[in-house]
């Protein structure tokens, strides 16, 4: 168990390094420190600004080597702050990426918890619900149903509901935030039912297909032979064994919870992590971006290392090793 | 299992009647307060930095300046902010200028925790010449990064400032540690800014620049409390400055969080509330003749205590079309038109009668900018070093560019097609001038590529085809797809014109280095003087030379003799006649393809006080009123929710599972 965490650790450490490395040779493959400067300061601004603004910044140095000082370049900083944990402030307004970081996780979870939480209870609740009426026109208009929601793009969606619950029906509002709950409530509604309706297609069909073929299982015979009822089969005997799959879908995408989301964020006007991000990027915010970069890193590690450990919570017969 | 459906039932028909699209807490609803919008955020709120319209946005309503703008008169006027007189220039013996910049009396600062660093317990104090003195010196503070430095080194003694600053800070650690005004005030300050007394500052400029008067109007000139810079270093929790205005404005910041929402509250200790009737603390009583029409000078405002307004609160609408249909639902109160639905608004100029019919209105400004294809006058194809050969290409290429064509296809009209790089409400613009190479003329054009040695785009030296290259800044889509329009033209004169399309950065690098020969430009006026657009052809200003914003690298002396004499005058006849001269020198030689002049259309909803529209980016927002009674009977009208689709739903969706249960419990029993 030991020795597989630690294998894991290794390898996870080596897949963040190796993300770092990437992210600079992109980035810098694409803009330099002058476009950074550029954006920062405007473009009226005379080339004297820029150079101090690159001075103040750190990117006036050599990108990679500098054969008088080897560890005085862009790249050696770049992971010296990261590797210590040290964000430093924003390229576009010089404000400290932590504290943004920060403020953008209570808006992402804001929306990204009620989604997980309905998502999941009304995946689960309706692939029960089909397989429990496996075979019968409930099962297949679910099933039509689903690949239709899968089928379609998010942004049709957003589009869609945006028009149909916005505009149309003035059901909520369009897009915007608010911190007081109040009117939180209103602003989350659709970017939390396009949310759902984008992903309970591809929830169902895979958990409809667990359940379906859990429910085939000798030991559900058994059980409706000793005259269980069908809800607790259902709900009690075939859930509980169809549990590993299902957290390898749910436990690698909890840590991204606090990350929110690019698309949705962005359409709907959510202050969270994904718009910032989405701000970095145009913004030639590079100190900004390859801290989510990272941050977004080490989260896939830890999901990918707590999805192994939470089948053994799941199943008693899986070891590590 | 009755019981519980029908609780559920219950529920959604109470969580759907509590349904509504309105994105303001309820409280909100009868108070005096402006929504607006913003895209991108601020970058900062440094008023010696900042530069974005975005940011004077803010800034502009937090702190006043020295001198401003009033709000009717065109051209734009100056009249006292601050400074209780418009400074005049007094020469001196040693041919310098100075100017005597008096502070009105019992001036403020907003109150602000940052006072406690000069005096224990103290929430705000006076503002003093030294206040002033301090915005200067941080203008010429290398580290801060002011955009307008090269401009104001016009002050006596900016420059050396900031040498010998930057030399204490590099040899002496202990220097660069102590507190910003201490440093400033230890290497003896700017020699040009004076402090005489509290309340009198005396700037003296090495040569004259009577333009000075228009940066004492912009936010970058207006006195900061020394310690909100110290206290507000982003260190110990403190916030950034440029996150934390301390200003004398009418509106204090309130919210900012600039990715969602910015929120100025007015101020009750601004200066106007405590002085009623000072200039610009009441709206304006005069303007333009039209204005009363024009509802400018309405009864209701003429003469009211400023600002008008409780609140000002932007939000941020990062795309257009959510941002038009909020709009469109009465929760914003002014919205530009996206181009998609500019042809359902605006008809033949005006608001189509659907619009009219809601109580909305058009308001169009014309910016006082100028956007043009330029040449390199250093190439030696197509400028200077070509002589006539190159002057007649030029106008050639100028007689084919069809403005109006391409305000058709781009910009749903919009725009007043250039003559000079003059836009109207400038002084020196010429509304009857036409110019003689800006009229579509595709004949006359081929005449002149012929007299070039060019007929049909071929060299009739070396048989060969004439190629140019049109460098460009951008390279998105939509900016190359007008680059091409312009191409499209020159091509069917025989001309091939290729597009090298490039970033902004790299564009630069090869402008610096005189390495391109065709250019698409704009330049938005700082302030509204002739100079502010004519010093764009001045020799003085050469970029590849220079560094400055002669993009165009044009050299002419004569101009550049006209343009000295015209910079340092004030606005009379001969004035005009200099500008009428430099006007013909700039339409003989064509070193610009003056195009268009940007015009802005707004709409604004019924219970929105007819705003004047203006060109330029200084603030209005103080002299804004809106009806909030009206507005919140119109968008009760306008934002009924329409509930029968949930009801339909939810019954399609029994109507699906009933049958379904009761027929596998048959079954089962």
């Amino acid at each position: 168990m030991l020795a597989y965490l630690v294998r894991r650790l290794a390898w996870g450490i080596v897949t963040v390094l190796g993300v770092l490395l990437f992210l600079f040779l992109l980035f810098f493959m694409l803009a330099t420190p002058d476009d950074i400067a550029r954006k920062a300061v405007g473009e009226k601004a005379p080339q004297a600004v820029l150079d101090q603004w690159k001075l103040n910044h750190g990117y006036d140095k050599p990108r990679i080597w500098n054969p008088e000082a080897p560890g005085d370049t862009m790249l050696a900083e770049h992971f010296r702050r990261m590797l210590t944990f040290d964000f430093g402030n924003s390229d576009a307004d010089d404000t400290p990426i932590a504290d943004r970081l920060l403020g953008g996780a209570g808006p992402s979870l804001a929306f990204t918890l009620p989604l997980f939480v309905s998502g999941l209870v009304l995946g689960i609740s309706l692939s029960l619900f089909v397989a429990f009426f496996r075979d019968t026109y409930i099962d297949r208009v679910g099933t039509v149903i689903a690949v239709l929601a899968m089928s379609v793009s998010t942004l049709l969606y957003i589009i869609g509901v945006q028009f149909l619950l916005g505009k149309l029906l003035r059901w909520f509002p369009i897009s915007g935030f608010d911190y007081s709950p109040e009117v939180m409530v209103r602003f989350l509604a659709l970017p939390v039912i396009v949310g759902l309706v984008s992903g309970i297609g591809s929830d169902m069909r895979f958990y409809r297909t667990v359940f379906v073929e859990e429910s085939s299982r000798d030991y559900v015979r058994t059980a409706r032979a000793k005259g269980c009822g069908e809800g607790r089969i259902m709900g009690r005997h075939v859930l509980r064994n169809s549990l590993i799959p299902i957290l390898t879908n749910v436990v690698v995408t909890i840590p991204f919870l606090f990350t929110g989301s690019l698309l949705l964020e962005s359409f709907f006007g959510i202050p969270g992590l994904g718009s910032i991000t989405v701000d970095a990027i145009n913004a030639n915010d590079f100190a900004t971006l390859r801290v989510v970069v990272y941050i977004d890193s080490l989260l896939f590690v830890a999901g990918q290392i707590a999805t192994d450990f939470s089948y053994t919570l799941a199943d008693p017969r899986v070891r590590l090793g | 299992m009755k019981r519980r459906l029908g609780a559920v039932a219950l529920a959604a028909a109470l969580a759907l009647s509590a349904c509504s699209n309105d994105p303001y807490p309820d409280a909100d609803a009868s108070r005096a307060i402006f929504y607006n919008v913003f895209d991108d955020p601020p970058k900062t709120l440094d008023p010696q930095i900042a530069y974005s319209v975005v940011d004077h946005s803010v800034i502009g309503n937090v702190y006043d300046t020295l001198l401003q703008y009033h709000y009717l008169k065109r051209p734009y006027t100056l009249m006292p902010g601050l400074l209780e007189e418009i400074p005049r220039a007094e020469p001196q013996p040693d041919g310098r200028v100075a100017y005597r910049l008096r502070l009105r009396p019992d001036l403020r600062f907003q109150e602000d925790p940052c006072f406690e660093l000069s005096s224990p317990g103290s929430r705000t104090r006076d503002v003093t010449a030294s206040d002033v003195a301090f915005a200067f010196a941080r203008i010429g503070d290398p580290a801060v990064g002011s955009p307008v430095l090269e401009t104001l080194v016009k002050i006596s003694g900016m420059r050396e400032f900031g040498e010998k600053l930057v030399k204490r800070r590099t040899d002496d650690a202990s220097f660069a540690a102590l507190r910003i005004d201490r440093q400033y005030a230890e290497i003896g300050g700017i020699a040009g800014v004076q402090v005489a007394s509290p309340s009198e500052l005396v700037l003296v400029l090495d040569e004259p620049y009577p333009q000075i008067r228009f940066w004492l109007a912009m936010p970058f000139t207006t006195p900061v409390p020394w310690e909100a810079v110290a206290w507000y270093d982003g260190r110990d929790g403190h916030e950034l400055f440029a996150e934390h205005p301390v200003g004398t404005g009418p509106f204090r910041l309130t919210q900012y969080e600039k990715r969602s929402r910015i929120v100025m509250e007015r101020d009750p200790s601004w200066y106007g509330a405590r002085h009623p009737g000072a200039p610009g603390t009441v709206y304006p009583t005069d303007g333009e003749p039209g204005d009363v029409a024009e509802g400018y000078l309405d009864p209701a405002r003429v003469g009211k205590p400023l600002p008008l307004l409780e609140r000002i609160e932007f939000r941020r609408e990062k795309e257009d079309i959510p941002a038009f249909t909020k709009f469109l639902q009465g929760y914003y109160d002014l919205s530009g038109i996206p181009q998609e639905s500019f042809d359902r608004m605006v008809h033949e100029g005006a608001l189509s009668p659907e619009m009219s019919a809601q109580g909305m209105r058009l308001a169009k400004a014309v910016g006082a900018d100028i956007y043009y294809i330029g040449f390199n006058m250093d190439d030696p194809v197509v400028g200077a070093p070509a002589g006539e050969r190159g002057r007649k290409l030029r106008q050639a290429m100028s007689l084919v560019a069809d403005t109006a064509e391409f305000q058709r296809l781009f910009t749903n009209g919009r725009g007043i097609p250039a003559q000079s790089p003059l836009p109207p409400g400038i002084f020196g613009y010429d509304p009857d001038y036409r110019n003689p190479y800006r009229k579509v003329d595709p004949a006359r054009a081929a005449e002149l590529l012929a007299e070039a040695g060019y007929p049909g785009g071929i060299d009739s030296k070396t048989g060969q085809p004439l190629r140019l290259t049109f460098d460009t800044p951008a390279t998105d889509t939509r900016s190359l797809l007008t680059f091409q329009f312009w191409v499209d033209e020159w091509r069917r004169l025989g001309i091939d014109v290729q597009i090298a399309a490039t970033s902004y950065n790299q564009f630069q690098d090869k402008v610096r280095r005189g390495a391109f020969q065709v250019f698409q430009f704009g330049w938005v006026a700082d302030y509204p003087d002739p100079e502010n657009f004519l010093f764009l052809l001045w020799s003085g200003m050469a970029r590849t030379k220079n560094g400055g914003p002669n993009t165009a690298n044009f050299e002419d002396p004569r101009y550049d003799a006209l343009f000295d004499q015209m910079k340092a005058r004030d606005d009379d006849p001969e004035r005009l006649r200099l500008i009428d001269e430099m006007r013909e020198i700039l339409e003989r030689d064509c070193p610009w393809i003056p195009l268009f002049h940007r015009e802005g259309f707004a709409l604004y909803q019924a219970w929105v006080a007819p705003p004047k529209p203006v060109g330029m980016a200084f603030a209005v927002d103080k002299y804004r009123q809106v009806d909030p009674a009206l507005r919140a009977k119109l968008r009760a009208a306008w934002n009924r929710p329409i509930r029968w689709p949930a009801y339909a739903l939810a019954a399609v969706t029994v109507a699906v599972v009933l049958p379904g249960i009761a027929t596998w419990r048959r079954e089962r029993a």
